[in-house]
């Protein structure tokens, strides 16, 4: 039984990582050929910072990527605020349809903004100006604010209310209380809502491949049309950089969290309670 | 301390259909120690947090000096909290804890800020403590540290919500003392929510006792144990043996069959009572010279004392002795007129007072702790 879940663990770390590991491989492959390993080589990674273009869409791409988590992280802070302060009744009607974007298929999402925006272009006349960063942006800030909302929500709920009571208590208006007291208790959620909706924003294709505009491309929207042909390998090496980077962003998502966790259960249990 | 400084008139406080108060009427003196007591759902704490400002009544007003103070927010008033569990801010450390409240004042210098800081942690003894971080002191330090963070405002009334509710027997014995002296030292009003009775019959000037939603009995400690208005606050404060009883005349009341003079008049002839003899003021005799005899059932040693279970014709009292008397023991009693007190009929007749399922545990189940009730919160 033990060996049989051993097993189990070892084939899903296997299922979950042997593609990486492949495409790193091909990243430092001297051959061309995938199906042969040719020697070691950092050629890859140096035509990859050859390539202005692919530089510049990575630009794009973090660009988008930090904007709308910024913007998403506030606004999703705020409803998650709201949400935590309505009736129980109405708060979980409310999740229900603020987690939709969730569980909707992302091609429903796309298509539906889609429409959305030339729907609006036709109203101002300018249909085809319309595509671009400004609503590239929006639609990233859509499907990122239920994750925001959902990591906020639990800590405001951790949160003794009676914290922010006393900073009212203690003279603050209550938009002083957010600032001085509230914000801390809740900002392990923030955090991790914004490196969500960061890592959502930054690899999201389906969304974005309806409402880019040729003025503001991203990678994988570009990389989706350079799939047509065989990719080139300075294309491995942007991703095997990409993976590490996020492997480094959600290290550290796990230990902010972790020590979030310690710091709850010292407060439960008070040191020398005496 | 005789000037008025709160008011509430006719306070309801309603959450859908349940009724937390019921039109409360009361009034609190400048630099008096009141205490709210009552056990857990009696309304105290929605009490407080209508004097805090947290929470509005849904019909009633309440003034503060004069004031109406319904829509003042709690940052305008000058009244300061300790709140249940302390609500310290854990990403401070002690200092800026209790300096909170000034530096939202933005009027205070960083040496006025520290004078301040320092005459606070000292009225708490808590000098030396300044950069610890609040998560790692005793609840008994937490405690002192909430207190001196809700001082330093100056305020003119501080509420203080089960503030020693967290705390061991010990800690909370030497805490009432403090607090009774920082009351004195300061002058100002406390206002102290509790469902203990021995901390509320030993810090305050006022007590007033509450029950579902409505205040049962108002007066200083002495009043509210010798003088119970009814059946409940003769149980919840002390011990009480609570029977049927039968006003005969002025200062004659019968019962067990048997006519007692007592120092209560102004009943209406033959009015039914309740006659409430605390378990300390029964005299123990040999059974030939007392006016009722009975039979020992149970006896726990107390320490100070025996608590022993008397049944009389069926009616189990409980009487409270420095002598040791064996169960089966058959005894006398003697009541004085002045140890039989007469209460009005109320609601609560013949809920309370017979001590027919006494057990050793009796303390513990007439004595909720609020603990179930904490960890329901943290969900």
């Amino acid at each position: 039984m033990r060996r049989t879940l051993k097993l189990c663990t070892i084939l899903t770390f296997a299922f979950l990582y042997i593609p990486i590991l492949v495409l790193v491989v091909a990243s430092f492959n001297a051959g061309h050929d995938i199906a042969q390993f040719q020697g070691f080589t950092l050629y890859n990674y140096g035509e990859l910072f050859e390539d202005k273009f692919l530089l510049l869409l990575l630009r794009n791409s973090f660009i988008m990527a930090i904007v709308s988590a910024v913007l998403a992280t506030a606004i999703g802070t705020l409803a998650a605020i709201g949400i935590q302060a309505m009736a129980p009744r109405v708060r979980s009607a409310v999740m229900s349809v603020t987690n939709i974007p969730l569980t909707n298929p992302d091609i429903v999402t796309g298509v539906s903004l889609a429409l959305l925006f030339s729907f609006v272009g036709l109203l101002l006349k300018r249909q085809d100006a319309m595509l671009g960063f400004a609503t590239l942006l929006i639609a990233h800030v859509t499907f990122n604010l239920p994750y925001v909302i959902l990591s906020v929500l639990p800590k405001l709920r951790q949160m003794d209310p009676s914290l922010r009571d006393a900073a009212l208590d203690l003279g603050c208006r209550p938009y002083q209380a957010f600032f001085k007291v509230t914000i801390f208790e809740i900002l392990p959620g923030i955090i991790s809502g914004f490196i969500m909706a960061f890592t959502m924003s930054l690899d999201d294709f389906v969304i974005s491949y309806f409402v880019y505009g040729p003025k503001f491309i991203t990678l994988p929207v570009e990389i989706y049309t350079q799939t047509k042909k065989p990719l080139h390998p300075k294309i491995y090496a942007l991703f095997t950089l990409m993976f590490f980077a996020m492997l480094l962003l959600m290290i550290i998502m796990n230990l902010l969290q972790s020590r979030d966790e310690k710091r709850r259960r010292n407060r439960i249990f008070p040191l020398g309670a005496r | 301390m005789s000037k008025e400084l709160i008011r509430l008139t006719d306070c309801v406080m309603q959450f859908d259909d349940d009724i937390v108060l019921d039109h409360l009427n009361l009034y609190i003196n400048d630099q008096e120690f009141l205490t709210l007591l009552g056990p857990s759902g009696c309304g105290k704490t929605t009490t407080l947090r209508i004097i805090g400002g947290f929470q509005k009544p849904t019909s009633g007003t309440i003034y503060f000096d004069g004031q109406e103070m319904n829509d003042v927010p709690p940052h305008m008033r000058k009244i300061n909290t300790v709140f249940q569990r302390y609500a310290l801010f854990p990403h401070l450390d002690v200092y800026e804890n209790i300096a909170f409240g000034l530096r939202l004042k933005k009027t205070f210098s960083e040496e006025e800020i520290a004078k301040e800081v320092t005459e606070m942690l000292e009225l708490v003894s808590l000098r030396g403590f300044e950069s610890r971080k609040v998560n790692s002191l005793s609840g008994g330090q937490q405690q002192r540290v909430a207190i001196a963070r809700a001082l330093i405002n100056r305020p003119q009334v501080l509420l203080l919500d089960e503030p020693l509710g967290a705390l061991d027997l010990r800690l909370r014995k030497d805490m009432q003392n403090e607090l009774k002296r920082i009351q004195q030292q300061l002058g100002i009003t406390f206002i102290y929510v509790t469902h203990d009775q021995e901390e509320a019959l030993a810090m305050s000037d006022t007590v007033v006792v509450m029950d579902q939603g409505r205040i049962q009995q108002i007066g200083t400690p002495e009043d509210i144990y010798n003088e119970p208005k009814n059946a409940f606050v003769a149980d919840f404060i002390g011990e009480s043996n609570i029977l049927d009883g039968t006003m005969i005349e002025d200062y004659a009341v019968e019962f067990f069959g048997r006519r007692f003079k007592c120092v209560d008049k102004g009943f209406a002839p033959r009015e039914s009572v309740d006659v409430v003899i605390r378990p300390e003021d029964i005299d123990i005799v040999d059974p030939s010279e007392g006016h009722l005899s009975g039979t020992v059932t149970s006896v726990t040693f107390k320490g100070v004392h025996y608590d022993i279970i008397v049944d009389f014709k069926g009616f189990k009292w409980l009487i409270q002795t420095t002598d040791f008397y064996p169960v089966d023991a058959i005894i006398g009693i003697r009541l004085n007129p002045e140890d039989i007190h007469i209460m009005k009929k109320s609601a609560y007749s013949g809920a309370f007072g017979d001590y027919s399922s006494y057990s050793a545990e009796y303390d513990e189940i007439s004595d909720p702790e609020e603990p179930s009730e904490d960890d329901a919160d943290e969900e």
